[in-house]
Protein backbone atom coordinates (compact mmCIF):
# COMPACT_ATOMS: atom_id res chain seq x y z
CA UNK A 1 0.00 0.00 0.00
CA UNK A 2 2.79 2.60 0.96
CA UNK A 3 4.58 1.51 -2.39
CA UNK A 4 1.70 2.46 -4.50
CA UNK A 5 1.45 5.78 -2.24
CA UNK A 6 5.04 6.65 -2.89
CA UNK A 7 4.39 6.30 -6.44
CA UNK A 8 1.53 8.56 -6.63
CA UNK A 9 1.09 12.11 -7.76
CA UNK A 10 1.43 14.39 -4.80
CA UNK A 11 -1.65 15.54 -3.43
CA UNK A 12 -3.01 17.22 -0.57
CA UNK A 13 -4.88 13.87 -0.06
CA UNK A 14 -1.27 11.97 0.07
CA UNK A 15 0.09 13.69 2.34
CA UNK A 16 -2.71 13.70 4.79
CA UNK A 17 -2.48 10.17 4.68
CA UNK A 18 1.11 10.06 4.83
CA UNK A 19 0.68 12.25 7.87
CA UNK A 20 -2.13 10.34 9.57
CA UNK A 21 0.35 7.31 9.33
CA UNK A 22 2.82 8.62 10.56
CA UNK A 23 1.04 10.47 13.49
CA UNK A 24 -0.57 6.79 14.35
CA UNK A 25 2.87 5.09 14.05
CA UNK A 26 4.06 7.68 17.08
CA UNK A 27 1.11 6.98 18.70
CA UNK A 28 2.11 3.26 18.75
CA UNK A 29 5.66 4.21 20.11
CA UNK A 30 4.21 6.76 22.66
CA UNK A 31 2.28 3.90 23.99
CA UNK A 32 5.16 1.32 23.68
CA UNK A 33 7.17 4.23 25.70
CA UNK A 34 4.15 4.31 28.28
CA UNK A 35 3.57 0.57 29.10
CA UNK A 36 7.46 -0.43 28.77
CA UNK A 37 8.86 2.38 31.36
CA UNK A 38 6.03 0.80 34.00
CA UNK A 39 6.69 -3.05 32.75
CA UNK A 40 10.75 -2.09 33.23
CA UNK A 41 10.06 0.11 36.52
CA UNK A 42 7.65 -3.60 37.74
CA UNK A 43 10.55 -6.17 36.55
CA UNK A 44 13.17 -4.32 38.25
CA UNK A 45 10.80 -3.98 41.39
CA UNK A 46 10.47 -7.85 41.05
CA UNK A 47 13.92 -8.18 40.49
CA UNK A 48 15.22 -6.19 43.72
CA UNK A 49 12.33 -7.70 45.49
CA UNK A 50 10.38 -4.80 45.74
CA UNK A 51 6.22 -4.16 44.57
CA UNK A 52 7.16 -1.14 42.04
CA UNK A 53 4.35 1.47 41.12
CA UNK A 54 1.18 0.54 42.57
CA UNK A 55 -0.62 3.18 43.53
CA UNK A 56 -2.25 4.82 40.36
CA UNK A 57 -4.44 3.62 38.20
CA UNK A 58 -5.14 0.32 40.07
CA UNK A 59 -3.19 -2.71 41.80
CA UNK A 60 -0.89 -2.42 38.88
CA UNK A 61 0.37 1.09 38.85
CA UNK A 62 -1.39 1.63 35.39
CA UNK A 63 -1.00 4.91 35.11
CA UNK A 64 1.94 5.44 36.95
CA UNK A 65 3.72 6.63 33.54
CA UNK A 66 0.89 9.09 32.38
CA UNK A 67 0.75 10.71 35.58
CA UNK A 68 4.87 11.13 35.17
CA UNK A 69 4.60 12.35 31.65
CA UNK A 70 1.62 14.47 32.74
CA UNK A 71 4.26 16.30 35.76
CA UNK A 72 6.92 16.89 32.96
CA UNK A 73 4.90 18.72 30.74
CA UNK A 74 3.57 21.36 33.49
CA UNK A 75 7.29 21.71 34.72
CA UNK A 76 8.97 24.92 34.50
CA UNK A 77 11.48 24.83 31.34
CA UNK A 78 14.38 26.53 32.53
CA UNK A 79 17.66 27.36 30.60
CA UNK A 80 20.28 28.43 32.26
CA UNK A 81 21.58 31.55 31.82
CA UNK A 82 25.22 31.08 30.71
CA UNK A 83 23.61 28.43 27.97
CA UNK A 84 23.85 28.46 24.64
CA UNK A 85 20.54 29.26 23.68
CA UNK A 86 19.89 28.15 19.97
CA UNK A 87 21.74 24.77 20.56
CA UNK A 88 20.49 24.20 24.25
CA UNK A 89 16.59 24.50 22.06
CA UNK A 90 17.81 22.20 19.02
CA UNK A 91 19.51 19.74 20.53
CA UNK A 92 16.83 17.78 21.89
CA UNK A 93 15.02 17.96 18.41
CA UNK A 94 18.51 16.76 16.83
CA UNK A 95 18.55 13.78 19.17
CA UNK A 96 14.92 12.63 18.74
CA UNK A 97 14.30 12.98 15.17
CA UNK A 98 16.54 10.43 13.85
CA UNK A 99 15.17 7.91 16.81
CA UNK A 100 11.25 8.50 15.10
CA UNK A 101 13.06 8.32 11.63
CA UNK A 102 15.08 4.79 12.01
CA UNK A 103 11.40 3.16 12.15
CA UNK A 104 10.74 4.17 9.03
CA UNK A 105 12.47 1.06 7.61
CA UNK A 106 11.75 -1.50 10.33
CA UNK A 107 9.69 -4.32 9.16
CA UNK A 108 7.11 -5.07 11.95
CA UNK A 109 5.10 -7.77 9.94
CA UNK A 110 4.65 -8.54 6.62
CA UNK A 111 1.86 -5.70 5.86
CA UNK A 112 3.19 -2.94 8.72
CA UNK A 113 5.92 -1.42 7.81
CA UNK A 114 6.62 2.00 5.61
CA UNK A 115 9.50 1.62 3.44
CA UNK A 116 10.87 -1.58 1.99
CA UNK A 117 14.61 0.62 0.68
CA UNK A 118 17.23 -1.79 -0.22
CA UNK A 119 19.90 -0.43 2.01
CA UNK A 120 17.80 -0.49 5.22
CA UNK A 121 20.18 -2.30 7.36
CA UNK A 122 22.93 0.56 6.53
CA UNK A 123 19.97 3.29 6.92
CA UNK A 124 19.36 2.29 10.49
CA UNK A 125 22.84 2.41 11.35
CA UNK A 126 23.55 5.31 9.71
CA UNK A 127 20.57 7.80 10.60
CA UNK A 128 20.87 6.36 14.34
CA UNK A 129 24.54 7.56 14.12
CA UNK A 130 23.02 11.53 14.21
CA UNK A 131 21.56 11.43 17.57
CA UNK A 132 24.95 11.52 19.13
CA UNK A 133 25.55 14.95 17.56
CA UNK A 134 22.42 15.74 20.03
CA UNK A 135 23.86 14.79 22.85
CA UNK A 136 26.99 15.99 22.32
CA UNK A 137 25.63 19.45 21.46
CA UNK A 138 23.09 19.65 24.74
CA UNK A 139 26.55 18.63 26.82
CA UNK A 140 28.18 21.67 25.43
CA UNK A 141 25.47 24.02 24.95
CA UNK A 142 24.23 23.20 28.48
CA UNK A 143 27.65 24.97 29.94
CA UNK A 144 27.99 23.02 32.89
CA UNK A 145 31.38 20.62 33.01
CA UNK A 146 29.32 17.55 34.01
CA UNK A 147 26.89 17.16 31.07
CA UNK A 148 30.06 17.99 28.71
CA UNK A 149 31.90 15.01 30.43
CA UNK A 150 28.50 13.10 29.35
CA UNK A 151 28.48 14.31 26.22
CA UNK A 152 32.34 13.48 25.32
CA UNK A 153 31.42 10.33 26.71
CA UNK A 154 28.44 10.12 25.13
CA UNK A 155 30.48 10.45 21.78
CA UNK A 156 33.37 8.22 22.35
CA UNK A 157 31.37 5.06 23.36
CA UNK A 158 28.62 5.66 20.97
CA UNK A 159 31.29 5.92 17.75
CA UNK A 160 33.35 2.96 19.18
CA UNK A 161 30.70 0.48 19.59
CA UNK A 162 28.73 1.43 16.00
CA UNK A 163 32.38 -0.29 14.64
CA UNK A 164 31.43 -3.99 16.40
CA UNK A 165 27.61 -3.42 15.73
CA UNK A 166 28.11 -2.88 12.16
CA UNK A 167 30.86 -5.25 11.79
CA UNK A 168 28.80 -8.08 13.90
CA UNK A 169 26.02 -7.83 10.86
CA UNK A 170 28.42 -8.30 7.87
CA UNK A 171 28.09 -12.14 8.65
CA UNK A 172 24.47 -11.62 8.51
CA UNK A 173 24.83 -9.73 5.01
CA UNK A 174 27.24 -12.66 3.63
CA UNK A 175 24.50 -15.48 4.22
CA UNK A 176 21.84 -13.13 2.68
CA UNK A 177 23.56 -11.49 0.54
CA UNK A 178 21.27 -8.39 0.63
CA UNK A 179 20.96 -5.52 2.90
CA UNK A 180 17.25 -5.13 2.75
CA UNK A 181 15.56 -5.82 6.03
CA UNK A 182 12.70 -7.64 4.24
CA UNK A 183 15.12 -9.98 2.08
CA UNK A 184 16.95 -10.92 5.40
CA UNK A 185 13.66 -11.78 7.63
CA UNK A 186 13.05 -14.17 4.36
CA UNK A 187 16.30 -16.20 4.60
CA UNK A 188 15.08 -16.63 7.96
CA UNK A 189 12.06 -19.02 7.02
CA UNK A 190 13.87 -22.52 8.16
CA UNK A 191 16.81 -21.29 10.61
CA UNK A 192 16.94 -18.69 12.68
CA UNK A 193 20.10 -16.62 12.31
CA UNK A 194 20.78 -16.87 16.18
CA UNK A 195 21.59 -20.30 15.42
CA UNK A 196 23.55 -19.91 12.14
CA UNK A 197 25.34 -16.55 13.82
CA UNK A 198 25.77 -16.87 17.71
CA UNK A 199 29.38 -15.31 17.67
CA UNK A 200 26.93 -12.00 15.59
CA UNK A 201 24.45 -12.60 18.08
CA UNK A 202 26.28 -11.83 21.09
CA UNK A 203 28.82 -8.80 20.08
CA UNK A 204 25.59 -7.34 18.19
CA UNK A 205 23.89 -7.81 21.65
CA UNK A 206 26.43 -6.25 23.92
CA UNK A 207 27.44 -3.42 21.28
CA UNK A 208 23.56 -2.40 21.16
CA UNK A 209 22.93 -2.05 24.56
CA UNK A 210 26.31 0.45 24.48
CA UNK A 211 24.68 2.44 21.73
CA UNK A 212 21.31 2.19 23.91
CA UNK A 213 23.30 3.67 26.47
CA UNK A 214 21.87 1.23 29.09
CA UNK A 215 23.23 -0.23 32.23
CA UNK A 216 26.07 -1.61 32.09
CA UNK A 217 27.45 0.90 29.53
CA UNK A 218 25.26 4.05 30.67
CA UNK A 219 28.54 6.28 31.32
CA UNK A 220 27.02 9.08 29.75
CA UNK A 221 24.47 9.71 31.73
CA UNK A 222 26.61 7.84 35.47
CA UNK A 223 24.21 8.95 38.39
CA UNK A 224 26.39 8.21 40.83
CA UNK A 225 29.54 10.48 38.99
CA UNK A 226 28.02 13.09 36.99
CA UNK A 227 24.57 13.79 38.26
CA UNK A 228 23.03 12.95 35.00
CA UNK A 229 25.43 13.19 32.68
CA UNK A 230 24.48 15.29 29.39
CA UNK A 231 21.15 16.18 30.03
CA UNK A 232 21.82 17.46 33.78
CA UNK A 233 20.08 21.17 32.91
CA UNK A 234 17.41 19.87 31.29
CA UNK A 235 13.83 20.13 32.74
CA UNK A 236 10.36 19.37 31.86
CA UNK A 237 9.72 19.15 28.17
CA UNK A 238 13.01 19.03 26.96
CA UNK A 239 14.59 16.60 29.28
CA UNK A 240 11.39 14.62 28.06
CA UNK A 241 12.79 14.43 24.63
CA UNK A 242 15.79 12.78 25.49
CA UNK A 243 14.19 10.05 27.53
CA UNK A 244 12.11 9.75 24.89
CA UNK A 245 14.19 9.44 22.20
CA UNK A 246 15.99 6.78 24.62
CA UNK A 247 13.47 4.51 24.88
CA UNK A 248 12.27 4.91 21.05
CA UNK A 249 15.62 3.67 20.52
CA UNK A 250 14.96 1.01 22.70
CA UNK A 251 11.95 -0.37 20.41
CA UNK A 252 13.88 0.22 17.47
CA UNK A 253 16.74 -1.41 18.71
CA UNK A 254 14.77 -4.44 19.82
CA UNK A 255 12.73 -4.81 16.69
CA UNK A 256 15.49 -4.98 14.65
CA UNK A 257 17.39 -7.90 17.24
CA UNK A 258 14.40 -9.28 16.39
CA UNK A 259 14.62 -8.85 12.61
CA UNK A 260 18.06 -9.86 12.16
CA UNK A 261 18.57 -12.81 14.68
CA UNK A 262 15.36 -14.14 15.91
CA UNK A 263 13.43 -14.41 12.43
CA UNK A 264 11.22 -11.56 12.30
CA UNK A 265 7.43 -12.67 12.18
CA UNK A 266 8.39 -16.30 10.85
CA UNK A 267 6.70 -19.16 13.14
CA UNK A 268 8.07 -21.82 14.73
CA UNK A 269 7.32 -24.90 12.96
CA UNK A 270 3.98 -26.32 13.20
CA UNK A 271 2.80 -23.33 15.11
CA UNK A 272 2.00 -21.14 11.89
CA UNK A 273 -1.78 -20.87 12.73
CA UNK A 274 -0.68 -18.31 14.83
CA UNK A 275 -0.56 -14.97 13.43
CA UNK A 276 2.59 -12.90 11.87
CA UNK A 277 1.82 -10.10 14.38
CA UNK A 278 1.56 -12.09 17.15
CA UNK A 279 5.23 -13.79 16.90
CA UNK A 280 6.62 -10.70 16.20
CA UNK A 281 5.40 -9.33 19.62
CA UNK A 282 6.15 -12.20 21.26
CA UNK A 283 9.74 -12.32 20.15
CA UNK A 284 10.04 -8.09 20.62
CA UNK A 285 8.54 -8.59 24.08
CA UNK A 286 11.66 -11.34 24.97
CA UNK A 287 13.97 -8.70 23.44
CA UNK A 288 12.66 -6.51 25.51
CA UNK A 289 12.77 -8.28 28.65
CA UNK A 290 16.76 -9.22 28.40
CA UNK A 291 17.13 -5.49 27.79
CA UNK A 292 15.49 -5.14 31.44
CA UNK A 293 16.94 -7.87 32.76
CA UNK A 294 20.28 -6.94 32.05
CA UNK A 295 19.67 -3.30 33.49
CA UNK A 296 18.76 -4.51 36.87
CA UNK A 297 21.76 -7.62 37.47
CA UNK A 298 25.41 -5.46 35.97
CA UNK A 299 27.41 -3.16 37.69
CA UNK A 300 28.07 -0.46 35.83
CA UNK A 301 31.78 -0.48 34.36
CA UNK A 302 35.02 1.53 34.03
CA UNK A 303 35.25 4.76 31.46
CA UNK A 304 38.81 2.56 30.77
CA UNK A 305 37.20 -0.60 30.67
CA UNK A 306 34.63 0.42 28.08
CA UNK A 307 37.08 1.37 25.63
CA UNK A 308 39.44 -1.61 25.96
CA UNK A 309 36.20 -4.02 25.48
CA UNK A 310 34.98 -2.19 22.49
CA UNK A 311 38.18 -1.91 20.35
CA UNK A 312 40.14 -4.93 21.91
CA UNK A 313 37.82 -7.64 22.42
CA UNK A 314 34.56 -6.50 20.66
CA UNK A 315 35.84 -5.42 17.26
CA UNK A 316 38.73 -8.76 16.59
CA UNK A 317 35.93 -11.03 17.70
CA UNK A 318 33.79 -9.39 14.74
CA UNK A 319 35.96 -9.30 12.37
CA UNK A 320 37.16 -13.23 13.10
CA UNK A 321 33.15 -13.87 12.43
CA UNK A 322 33.20 -12.17 9.36
CA UNK A 323 35.99 -14.17 8.23
CA UNK A 324 34.78 -17.41 9.79
CA UNK A 325 31.32 -16.69 7.69
CA UNK A 326 33.06 -16.38 4.75
CA UNK A 327 35.21 -19.43 5.02
CA UNK A 328 32.11 -21.84 5.87
CA UNK A 329 29.90 -20.10 3.35
CA UNK A 330 32.66 -20.67 0.20
CA UNK A 331 33.49 -24.50 2.22
CA UNK A 332 29.77 -25.36 2.15
CA UNK A 333 29.46 -24.23 -1.64
CA UNK A 334 32.12 -26.57 -2.58
CA UNK A 335 30.11 -29.67 -1.78
CA UNK B 1 7.17 22.10 -15.35
CA UNK B 2 4.53 19.82 -13.29
CA UNK B 3 4.73 19.81 -9.56
CA UNK B 4 5.55 16.42 -8.40
CA UNK B 5 6.34 15.18 -4.84
CA UNK B 6 10.10 14.90 -5.96
CA UNK B 7 10.79 18.62 -7.38
CA UNK B 8 9.08 19.51 -3.40
CA UNK B 9 11.60 17.11 -1.62
CA UNK B 10 14.57 18.63 -3.88
CA UNK B 11 13.22 22.15 -3.29
CA UNK B 12 13.13 21.87 0.33
CA UNK B 13 16.78 19.25 0.67
CA UNK B 14 18.36 22.52 -1.67
CA UNK B 15 17.30 24.92 0.50
CA UNK B 16 18.66 23.67 3.80
CA UNK B 17 21.36 22.39 2.10
CA UNK B 18 22.26 26.01 0.80
CA UNK B 19 21.17 27.79 3.99
CA UNK B 20 23.17 25.21 6.11
CA UNK B 21 26.31 26.45 3.61
CA UNK B 22 25.41 30.08 4.16
CA UNK B 23 25.38 29.58 7.77
CA UNK B 24 28.40 27.76 7.90
CA UNK B 25 29.92 30.86 6.83
CA UNK B 26 28.02 33.43 8.75
CA UNK B 27 27.34 32.16 11.87
CA UNK B 28 30.30 33.18 14.53
CA UNK B 29 30.48 30.22 16.98
CA UNK B 30 32.64 27.58 15.81
CA UNK B 31 30.38 25.04 16.89
CA UNK B 32 27.46 26.44 15.25
CA UNK B 33 29.39 26.17 12.61
CA UNK B 34 29.85 22.68 12.84
CA UNK B 35 25.94 22.06 13.42
CA UNK B 36 25.24 24.32 10.28
CA UNK B 37 27.02 20.96 8.10
CA UNK B 38 25.57 18.84 9.59
CA UNK B 39 22.35 20.10 7.98
CA UNK B 40 24.02 20.66 4.85
CA UNK B 41 25.66 16.98 4.69
CA UNK B 42 22.10 15.33 5.68
CA UNK B 43 20.13 17.25 3.30
CA UNK B 44 22.83 15.89 0.33
CA UNK B 45 22.09 12.75 1.06
CA UNK B 46 18.69 13.63 0.59
CA UNK B 47 19.42 14.44 -2.93
CA UNK B 48 21.51 11.45 -3.26
CA UNK B 49 18.33 9.61 -2.30
CA UNK B 50 16.46 11.18 -4.36
CA UNK B 51 18.41 10.46 -7.26
CA UNK B 52 18.16 6.74 -6.35
CA UNK B 53 21.65 6.21 -5.20
CA UNK B 54 20.45 5.10 -1.75
CA UNK B 55 23.72 3.11 -0.71
CA UNK B 56 25.87 6.74 -1.60
CA UNK B 57 23.63 8.46 0.73
CA UNK B 58 23.51 6.42 3.61
CA UNK B 59 27.58 5.79 3.77
CA UNK B 60 27.55 10.01 3.65
CA UNK B 61 25.02 9.99 6.54
CA UNK B 62 27.00 7.10 8.18
CA UNK B 63 30.53 9.01 7.33
CA UNK B 64 30.05 12.89 6.99
CA UNK B 65 27.55 13.56 9.02
CA UNK B 66 27.98 10.60 11.85
CA UNK B 67 32.01 10.05 12.09
CA UNK B 68 33.25 13.39 10.89
CA UNK B 69 31.71 16.16 12.35
CA UNK B 70 32.05 13.86 15.55
CA UNK B 71 35.61 13.68 15.33
CA UNK B 72 35.33 17.93 14.58
CA UNK B 73 32.98 18.41 17.74
CA UNK B 74 35.27 16.90 19.72
CA UNK B 75 38.09 18.30 18.55
CA UNK B 76 36.98 21.64 19.48
CA UNK B 77 35.25 21.05 22.69
CA UNK B 78 38.16 19.01 23.63
CA UNK B 79 40.73 21.70 22.69
CA UNK B 80 38.59 24.72 23.68
CA UNK B 81 39.63 26.36 20.34
CA UNK B 82 38.61 30.04 19.69
CA UNK B 83 35.46 29.88 20.60
CA UNK B 84 34.49 32.68 18.18
CA UNK B 85 36.02 33.87 14.68
CA UNK B 86 35.53 37.70 14.40
CA UNK B 87 33.91 38.57 11.58
CA UNK B 88 36.08 40.47 8.63
CA UNK B 89 34.87 44.45 8.39
CA UNK B 90 35.23 46.72 5.51
CA UNK B 91 33.14 48.09 3.54
CA UNK B 92 34.71 47.70 -0.06
CA UNK B 93 35.64 44.25 0.71
CA UNK B 94 31.97 43.17 0.78
CA UNK B 95 30.78 45.27 -2.21
CA UNK B 96 33.34 43.66 -4.19
CA UNK B 97 32.36 40.23 -2.73
CA UNK B 98 28.70 40.49 -3.59
CA UNK B 99 30.13 41.85 -7.35
CA UNK B 100 31.81 38.76 -7.48
CA UNK B 101 29.18 36.38 -6.22
CA UNK B 102 27.15 38.08 -8.71
CA UNK B 103 29.37 37.77 -11.28
CA UNK B 104 29.93 33.96 -10.28
CA UNK B 105 25.71 33.54 -10.45
CA UNK B 106 25.63 35.07 -13.70
CA UNK B 107 28.42 32.78 -15.37
CA UNK B 108 27.17 29.91 -14.07
CA UNK B 109 23.59 30.82 -15.24
CA UNK B 110 24.71 31.31 -18.63
CA UNK B 111 26.63 27.90 -18.44
CA UNK B 112 23.70 25.78 -17.35
CA UNK B 113 20.87 27.47 -19.00
CA UNK B 114 21.59 25.66 -22.73
CA UNK B 115 23.20 22.69 -20.99
CA UNK B 116 21.73 19.64 -22.66
CA UNK B 117 22.87 16.10 -21.01
CA UNK B 118 21.81 13.52 -23.08
CA UNK B 119 19.45 10.86 -20.44
CA UNK B 120 20.16 7.71 -21.64
CA UNK B 121 18.38 4.78 -20.25
CA UNK B 122 20.22 2.89 -17.55
CA UNK B 123 19.86 0.13 -15.03
CA UNK B 124 22.29 2.12 -12.44
CA UNK B 125 19.72 2.79 -10.16
CA UNK B 126 18.76 -0.83 -9.76
CA UNK B 127 20.39 -2.95 -7.11
CA UNK B 128 23.22 -0.23 -6.66
CA UNK B 129 24.79 -1.53 -3.67
CA UNK B 130 25.68 -4.76 -5.77
CA UNK B 131 26.11 -3.06 -8.78
CA UNK B 132 28.83 -1.05 -6.91
CA UNK B 133 30.55 -4.18 -4.71
CA UNK B 134 30.55 -6.01 -7.86
CA UNK B 135 32.56 -2.75 -9.73
CA UNK B 136 35.02 -2.17 -7.07
CA UNK B 137 36.21 -6.00 -6.51
CA UNK B 138 36.44 -6.27 -10.05
CA UNK B 139 37.14 -3.64 -12.13
CA UNK B 140 38.71 -1.03 -9.70
CA UNK B 141 40.42 -3.90 -7.43
CA UNK B 142 43.84 -2.33 -7.31
CA UNK B 143 42.73 1.52 -6.81
CA UNK B 144 40.85 -0.02 -3.54
CA UNK B 145 44.05 -2.03 -2.21
CA UNK B 146 46.09 0.96 -2.61
CA UNK B 147 43.64 3.21 -0.94
CA UNK B 148 43.24 0.22 2.13
CA UNK B 149 47.47 0.63 2.39
CA UNK B 150 47.05 4.83 2.08
CA UNK B 151 44.47 4.42 5.18
CA UNK B 152 46.71 1.69 6.99
CA UNK B 153 49.84 3.73 6.39
CA UNK B 154 47.51 7.12 8.17
CA UNK B 155 46.30 4.89 11.23
CA UNK B 156 49.83 3.87 11.89
CA UNK B 157 51.30 7.37 11.40
CA UNK B 158 48.50 8.55 13.86
CA UNK B 159 49.57 6.00 16.47
CA UNK B 160 53.12 6.40 16.13
CA UNK B 161 52.27 10.68 16.93
CA UNK B 162 50.42 9.60 19.63
CA UNK B 163 52.99 7.29 21.56
CA UNK B 164 55.64 10.25 21.03
CA UNK B 165 52.97 12.34 22.78
CA UNK B 166 52.68 10.03 25.49
CA UNK B 167 56.60 9.31 26.17
CA UNK B 168 57.17 13.36 26.22
CA UNK B 169 54.48 13.57 29.01
CA UNK B 170 55.75 11.15 31.08
CA UNK B 171 59.26 12.49 31.02
CA UNK B 172 57.98 15.61 32.00
CA UNK B 173 56.15 14.00 34.61
CA UNK B 174 58.87 12.55 36.22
Amino acid sequence: MIQDLLQSTPSLLNFGIFFGLAVLLLFVVLGFVTYGILSERKIMGFMQLRVGPNQIGGKWGLLQTVADVLKLLIKEDTIPKKADKPLYILAPVIAFAPAFMVLATLPFTDAFQFADIGVGLLYYMAVSGITTIGIVTAGWASNNKYSLIGGMRAAAQMISYEIPLVMSLVGIVLLTGSLNLNDIVAAQEKVWFIFLQPIAFIVFFIASVAELNRVPFDLPEAESELVSGYHVEYSGFRWAFFMLSEYVYMFAMATLTTVLFLGGWNSIPFLDFIPAAVWFGLKFSAVFYVLVWIRVTFPRIRADQLMEFGWKVLLPIALANIFLTALLKELFKLF
Amino acid sequence: MSLSGELIAFLGLALVAILGGVLLITLTKVVHMVIALVFTFLSIAGIYMLLSAEFVAVVQILIYSGAITIVMLFGIMLTKHQEREEPSKGRWGKFSLLLAVAGFAVAVYLGIYNLHIPVQPTTLHEENTKQIGIELFSKYVIPFEVMSVLLLVALVGAIVLAKKDDKDEEGDQL
